[in-house]
């Protein structure tokens, strides 16, 4: 069997014949994760300084020089790396007294480090899959997103104390502004809702849970919603970019919720991330700073949202971007910025950012062409094997030797 | 009438979008399953816009030409974008109160137009432009 990293579900049962590279026949890969096979001959990067290509050494090299003597440097990505990778990037940022970020800073961060200091119940995916008679999707359409979410755990398959599956054991509830199509799923369970209503719909839930008429316009749907929820005998919630985007940031009032659900019955909340190792990096730094992103190694450990890619960039000096594309989804005015800095851009294939940097180092293709460790998004440890012959470098070994370099 | 719109347009990620992602960036696949708004039936017929025409979708932050998809469901004022280098383009980076930086929800101006989809080396000249 083999591993996806297409997404922060690292599907584990993967059939996959292949020719070379190219993939001949596949067995359970999603769309997503076809895509993510395919993608081995698409588009790879190259060792580049400058935009010219030279060998893998002179990358390594010149990459060290970019980060070298350097005052205010930001690491940043990681989401993408294994877990070696990302504890060598945490030791590099100590080396050079630098910032290290991911994207969780402009996501989800704040749910994840409430999961890790135990302040937010969290439960696996296999007892979703075996115990879960309510899963809530937030803010969060899996169906597009991890596109297995709901066939490996979170609706569809029977488990242990659900037998029945979804068609009578499981319910789908999806709270969102669009109806995605995971809220065409859960057809009757979809409660729309405006953009940026996600705190009124909180306060609704509330009342309601406390048997209070909320002030909504249908009331008797939403008394009906806190006796189902009042009722669950195990409850799940799956938040989404839209949740913690829609509350601005101050998740109090979610986590207050999550509070008094928990007063009434059980509900585990799980962040449905986004790169195949989000969770690593976060669980990573957290182990390590107590902080899942932001954080700066200048004088010991310092965290705050100074930190954070959004306000960094103001002030530093050199970016070293690890596996993601920060380019493409940052804010016109930021990606500006981005652009303006010395870059080394260290990934599998070329994306904006890379294009943008002065050096690019090519790495492999985790859990296809190396191995290596991440942590599932529910926060199970996986460990997945090469599976294709390839001449790129393991994440782990490229920042160590830039760190050797520096 | 015709004319232009003030919409407030929500980011999505989409399945069809995500592969094309993994494929490349650079590919017209990616360029076709990002580069798009959905509009309301009702708001689109407002502004005198058909499905798969184009429109400029303008902002204080910046402007792209993306394809123009009329939902099914209704959902007047509102439009839904997928996130992508060209939804990008439209966001001011600014902090919200919380302290997250805004990627999912902004305001633009939005009219019909003619010319092309703004492609996406377009987008990297203006990203490079000092
Ligand atoms: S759900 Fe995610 S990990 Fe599983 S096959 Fe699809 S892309 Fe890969």
């Amino acid at each position: 069997m083999a591993f996806c990293t297409g997404c922060s579900l690292l599907c584990d049962d993967i059939e996959v014949d292949f020719e070379g590279a190219k993939v001949k026949r596949t067995l359970n890969l999603c769309r997503k994760g076809r895509g993510h096979y395919d993608s081995l001959l698409v588009d790879r990067l190259a060792p580049a300084v400058d935009g010219s290509l030279v060998d893998i050494d002179e990358a390594l090299s010149s990459a060290a020089e970019v980060l070298e003597g350097r005052e205010k440097i930001l690491l940043f990505g990681w989401g993408n790396s294994t877990l070696a990778a990302q504890k060598a990037g945490i030791e590099l940022a100590k080396k050079l007294g630098s910032v290290i970020d991911d994207p969780s800073s402009y996501s989800q961060g704040l749910i994840t480090e409430k999961v890790l200091k135990g302040e937010l119940p969290t439960c696996t995916f296999d007892d979703v899959r075996n115990f879960a008679d309510v899963s809530i999707f937030w803010g969060d359409d899996p169906s597009s997103s991890h596109p297995r979410h709901l066939s490996r755990f979170s609706y569809y398959p029977r488990g242990e104390k659900r037998q029945r599956g979804y068609e009578e054991d499981r319910e789908a509830i999806v709270i969102d502004v669009r109806k995605s199509p995971t809220a065409q799923i859960a057809a009757d369970g979809f409660f729309k809702i405006s953009p940026g209503g996600d705190a009124d719909f909180i306060e609704a839930l509330m009342a309601a849970l406390g048997g209070k008429i909320p002030k909504v316009e249908d009331k008797k749907r939403m008394l009906n919603l806190g006796t189902k929820l009042r009722k669950a005998k195990f409850g799940a919630i799956f938040t989404g970019l839209g949740l913690a985007h829609s509350l601005g940031g101050d998740l109090d009032a979610f986590f207050s919720l999550v509070g008094k659900l928990n007063e009434l019955t059980r509900f585990s909340v799980i962040p449905t991330l986004g790169d195949y190792n989000t969770r690593g990096f976060n669980q990573t730094l957290f182990d390590e700073a107590g902080h899942v992103n932001s954080v700066s190694f200048k004088d010991g450990v310092d965290h705050g949202p100074e930190f954070g890619i959004a306000k960094y960039l103001d002030s530093c000096d050199a970016v070293m971007v690890v596996g993601s594309d920060p380019t493409a989804v940052l804010p016109a005015p930021l990606a500006k910025k981005l652009a303006g800095m010395p870059m080394v851009a260290v990934g599998t294939h070329r994306t904006l950012t890379t294009d943008g940097a002065d050096v690019t180092v090519p790495i492999g293709v985790a859990g296809l062409e190396v191995g290596g460790t991440a942590l599932r998004t529910d926060g199970v440890k996986v460990e997945f094997d090469a599976v294709v012959d390839s001449d790129y470098l393991p994440d782990v070994e490229v920042i160590e030797r830039i760190m050797e370099a520096v | 009438m015709a004319g232009k719109k003030e919409l407030t347009v929500v980011t999505y990620r989409g399945i069809f979008q995500e592969v094309e992602e993994a494929l490349g960036m650079y590919s017209d696949g990616y360029r076709d399953q990002s580069a798009l708004l959905e509009l309301d039936g009702g708001d689109a017929k407002a502004m005198g816009l058909e499905d798969e025409k184009l429109i400029l979708l303008e902002t204080a932050s910046g402007r792209v030409v993306v394809t123009a998809k009329v939902s099914e469901d209704p959902h007047p004022g509102i439009a839904f974008m997928p996130a992508s280098p060209w939804s990008s383009q439209l966001l001011s980076g600014e902090v919200g109160e919380g302290g997250l930086m805004e990627l999912k929800r902004f305001s633009a101006t939005v009219t019909p137009t003619e010319g092309a989809v703004t492609s996406i080396e377009e987008i990297v000249e203006r990203i490079r432009a000092a």
